[in-house]
């Protein structure tokens, strides 16, 4: 039985509702420093190292879809943090507030422990969506915390670009 | 080394939900002396602390990815300084990815876990570094 099943546990779901919600606050704060100036890619990687403690967390607790979601989220703050090109930036710091509002909601259904309004978030249509944006990402490597910072090759950034018609 | 019941345990953890869980599965294998730290950045003087008072700690759990000081080098702290450089060290982290694996081995953990995990592979991690 996963901690979020467990009656007796609920202690510690509670706390991870609370905990999520203040690095929420944060994640929201590096997107808005992203907006502003979207060079500011170490931002990007911030957000990715933030969002990993959140699914560490989630995934702990059992809380699958709001670890799938801070997945890819990770993926594609470390990703995107690599790459130079502006337009693709803001197209990636609008889906990450985009993501960023569906956690929020799904952190929320799971404090008031509402099955049903976590279905009516259709979640998995969204999730495609940001599998979409990380599998435009293929060709960057570096996807965490731990690894060095790799150079892209301008092919792989160009091939990108096209793919998002940007 | 021996296992006690009472082995000196520092789960080092920013997730309080995260210290919780660990906590709970410990105790649940037996282990009563536990202690909590919120970062690496506040653990290092910790486990510096309990070695001047000479009850140094004897099992480190830490989680990787953390936001002032990383487990990475907490770990590397804690090799560098004489008298720990065979002090159990735990290292848990959400990536499974082999490069971290490989870095962390490097540095000198004594082993390696992935979220999540249940109490019996957290004990099996333990029953191997103490073995």
């Amino acid at each position: 039985m996963s901690i979020l099943n467990d009656p007796s546990m609920k202690e510690i779901v509670d706390d991870f509702c609370e905990e999520a919600d203040s690095l929420f606050n944060l994640l929201e704060n590096s997107l808005n420093l992203l907006e502003e100036d979207p060079r500011n890619t170490r931002e990007l990687e911030k957000f990715g190292q933030i969002i990993d403690r959140i699914m560490g967390a989630a995934k702990s607790i059992g809380a699958t879809e709001i670890a799938l979601f801070c997945e890819l989220g990770k993926t594609i703050g470390y990703k995107s943090s690599q790459i130079k090109e502006i337009p693709l930036i803001e197209v990636v710091v609008a889906i990450l507030f985009d993501s960023l509002d569906m956690l929020r909601k799904m952190n929320q259904s799971l404090k008031a422990g509402n099955n049903t309004s976590m279905n009516q978030l259709n979640t998995k249509a969204f999730a495609t969506r940001l599998n979409w944006l990380s599998a435009k990402f293929k060709d960057i490597e570096r996807a965490s915390c731990a690894v060095p910072d790799e150079k892209l090759n301008q092919n792989s950034i160009d091939e990108l670009m096209k793919s998002l018609g940007l | 080394m021996a296992l006690k019941v009472d082995t000196k345990i520092l789960i080092v953890d920013d997730m309080s939900t995260m210290r919780k869980i660990i906590k709970n599965m410990l105790s649940q294998i037996g282990f009563t002396n536990i202690s909590e730290a919120d970062d690496g950045a506040t653990a290092w003087p910790m486990i510096e602390n309990a070695i001047k008072e000479g009850r140094p700690y004897e099992f480190i759990v830490s989680d990787w990815n953390m936001p002032q000081m990383s487990g990475l080098d907490l770990l590397k702290n804690v090799r560098a300084t004489p008298g720990l450089e065979k002090l159990p060290f735990l290292m848990i982290t959400a990536e499974s990815e082999q490069g971290n694996v490989v870095i962390a081995v490097k540095a000198g953990v004594s082993n390696f876990i992935v979220k999540p995990f249940s109490a019996q592979v957290l004990k099996e991690k333990i029953d191997r570094i103490f073995k």
